[in-house]
């Protein structure tokens, strides 16, 4: 067998691993193990390589920002930030007719702006704001639809750690990546504040209202907020300004929510070992996957797969805009079953340079962030369209009274505003490349 | 046996993520402090030197010291829509068959760690600012992947024993 039928084999092979719950890291690294070797027959190579490739993946100076966001986050969580931020968009939209699941809406991008994971995101929100939706007569299906989908604005309104794992991959700025993710993360809100208030005109009886806030309390319950925009303003700003690197910065805001938490009283023995463990999880788990993928992708490098298929893309004489789409749509359907990192690591490297050689009359690193940010948003799709959308359970285990099935169509405005948003996105590259254009 | 050994394995595992959580925390003391430094360079405050190459040493080792956490609560990523449809016997089956490849993963792993210590130390490489030994990092990493085997041997017994009798006695790793 030449290495390149070895490569196109073994992507079956690892399909079926995957789905039969083998952990994806797991079947990465035995699949990229064993077809090493079969290219070479021979094992020392491969195994030679293990002798430095986990410690060098493992102490990567990129890579040591997904702890350091992920305990951010976990401090986020306990400095009390996601009362204060729900308190500010209520009192702001809470009388609006859908309001109360609007300020969700703008609690979530508030949080995710010092928060970089979407679980956590949803999660803490959803603590936070589900009683509140059901005290104001909200249906279980709206709330906890917004819910979910506002979890995702954790990792689309940057700090995101799939966009570092996306700028390791094709060598892309960070930083750049941050600032391009801003403002498809605010539209993202926007839409899915659109959504709510269209919902509710067609099914009015789903919300309630709330009275309206005089205000004064309004700005008082906003300067409750100031820390939340103090540490994305020195993070991100820091990281674009170049005061200090994407890992400096996510120290320093994991410094910061830490110092938050304690004046708010959040910090105690076993909550810090609690945060500890729970990033200690997650950790665990996107490491293992990014060092299975690093294995696996070694080998088809080896087997010069990505290049071949690229090649093959275009002899098929296809528009680069088919392409594109038929890409997204592939993300999009992978993302049923798949979770966002996992689908990223392993076809970033087959798509990227597939994508790369067309032209749609950007500049390669114009195009790579533009693409990079559209990979995200149609990747986070996934976290909110059954059967395996990790949002939608993580909120409906929070709502007891809500069956899973009403949640699930509780979501579909919600990923209909995420279709609108992306095709949008696609159809006018500048919206994403603007404000780094501006800044850069 | 097995019950024997279940709050020492998992004790092991724990205390080693939290140690892994402690070194975290000084990494972002460190990383804060050497930022402060060189702000106010002008004040005759400088940075840490080679605090780049203390922060990878250490996130090496947080990682190792994270991963037997992980799986001992069945924290790694799978997709398990397909296999819900199976027999609760063959999804035991699937466990242990997991389990025991994850198992020879970490073992491998943890050899060829061994290895590259052997080897980075007999080169006598160090880093390049602080010129500390490389081999001194890998030795530390390798202390916590050792711990990780402990962990995914216990985690292939524990699979095994719940295949043998015929019952899942929990979701995660840890006996209730």
């Amino acid at each position: 067998m030449s290495g390149l039928e070895i490569g196109i084999y073994s992507f079956p092979l690892l399909i079926l691993l995957i789905f039969i719950r083998i952990p994806i890291g797991l079947s990465m690294l035995m699949v990229g193990f064993v077809g090493s070797f079969l290219i070479g027959d021979n094992w020392v190579p491969i195994l030679s390589k293990l002798k430095n490739e986990t410690f060098s993946t493992f102490s990567s100076y990129s890579l040591t920002i997904i702890p350091l966001f992920l305990l951010m986050g976990q401090f986020a969580r306990l400095g009390g930030m996601s009362q204060a931020l729900f308190k500010a968009a209520e009192t702001w939209m809470g009388h609006k007719k859908g309001g109360v699941a609007m300020a969700a809406i703008g609690a979530c991008a508030g949080f995710g702006a010092i928060c970089g994971s979407s679980l956590a995101t949803a999660a803490t929100m959803g603590q936070v704001a589900l009683p509140e939706l059901r005290k104001y007569g909200y249906s279980g299906k709206l709330a906890t639809g917004a819910l979910a989908a506002g979890g995702t604005l954790g990792i689309l309104i940057p700090p995101s750690f799939v966009l570092v794992i996306f700028a390791i991959l094709t060598e892309q700025n960070i930083a750049k990546l941050f600032i391009a993710a801003l403002v498809p993360g605010l539209l993202a809100a926007v839409g899915y504040i659109i959504a709510i208030s269209i919902y509710v005109r067609i099914y009015p009886d789903e919300a309630g209202s709330r009275e309206r806030a005089p205000y004064a309390e309004r700005f008082r319950a906003l300067l409750q907020v100031w820390p939340v925009m103090a540490i994305f303003l020195i993070v991100v700003g820091g990281i674009y300004a170049g005061v200090f690197t994407p890992t400096e910065g996510a120290a320093v805001g994991a410094a910061g929510t830490g110092i938050l938490a304690y004046f708010n009283g959040g910090l105690t023995k076993k909550s810090v070992i609690d945060s500890i463990l729970q990033t200690a999880t997650a950790t665990g788990m996107i490491f293992f996957i990014v060092f299975g993928a690093s294995i696996y992708n070694g080998f088809l490098a080896l087997s010069q797969v990505p290049q071949e298929i690229a090649d093959w893309v275009v002899l098929l004489g296809l528009s680069p805009w088919t392409i594109l789409v038929l890409i997204l749509v592939i993300y999009m359907i992978l993302g049923c079953v798949m979770d966002s990192l996992s689908m990223i690591l392993l076809t970033i490297p087959i798509f990227f340079p597939i994508v790369s050689v067309l032209d749609f009359g950007l500049a390669p690193d114009e195009f790579a962030i533009w693409f990079g940010i559209l990979v995200l948003i149609v990747v986070e799709v996934g976290l909110i369209t059954p059967p395996v959308g990790m949002n939608l359970f993580v909120i409906n285990s929070m709502a007891k009274t809500t069956p899973l099935a009403d949640t699930f169509r509780g979501v579909i405005p919600f990923v209909t505003s995420d279709i609108v948003r992306t095709i949008i996105l696609v159809m006018f590259p500048s919206i994403t490349l603007f404000l780094m254009r501006w800044l850069y | 046996m097995l019950q024997k050994v279940t709050p020492l394995v998992h004790g092991l595992a724990k205390i080693l993520a939290i140690l892994g959580g402690i070194v975290l925390l000084a990494m972002i003391v460190l990383t804060c402090v050497s930022i402060f430094g060189r702000s106010f360079i002008f004040l005759g405050l400088a940075p840490i030197s080679g605090d780049f190459e203390l922060v990878e040493a250490a996130a090496a080792f947080v990682v190792f010291a994270f991963l037997p956490w992980c799986q001992i609560n069945r924290g790694h990523a799978a997709v398990d829509i397909f296999t819900n449809f199976l027999p609760a016997a063959a999804n035991r089956w699937i466990d242990f068959i997991a389990e025991a490849l994850m198992c020879i993963a970490i073992i491998i792993i943890a050899w060829k760690l061994y290895d590259g210590t052997i080897a980075k130390s007999k080169y006598g490489e160090t880093t390049f600012i602080i010129q500390y030994p490389i081999w001194w990092a890998y030795a530390v990493s390798l202390s916590a992947a050792l711990i990780g085997c402990i962990v995914a041997i216990y985690m292939m017994f524990l699979r095994l024993g719940e295949l043998v009798h015929g019952k899942s006695n929990s979701t995660s790793g840890v006996a209730e």
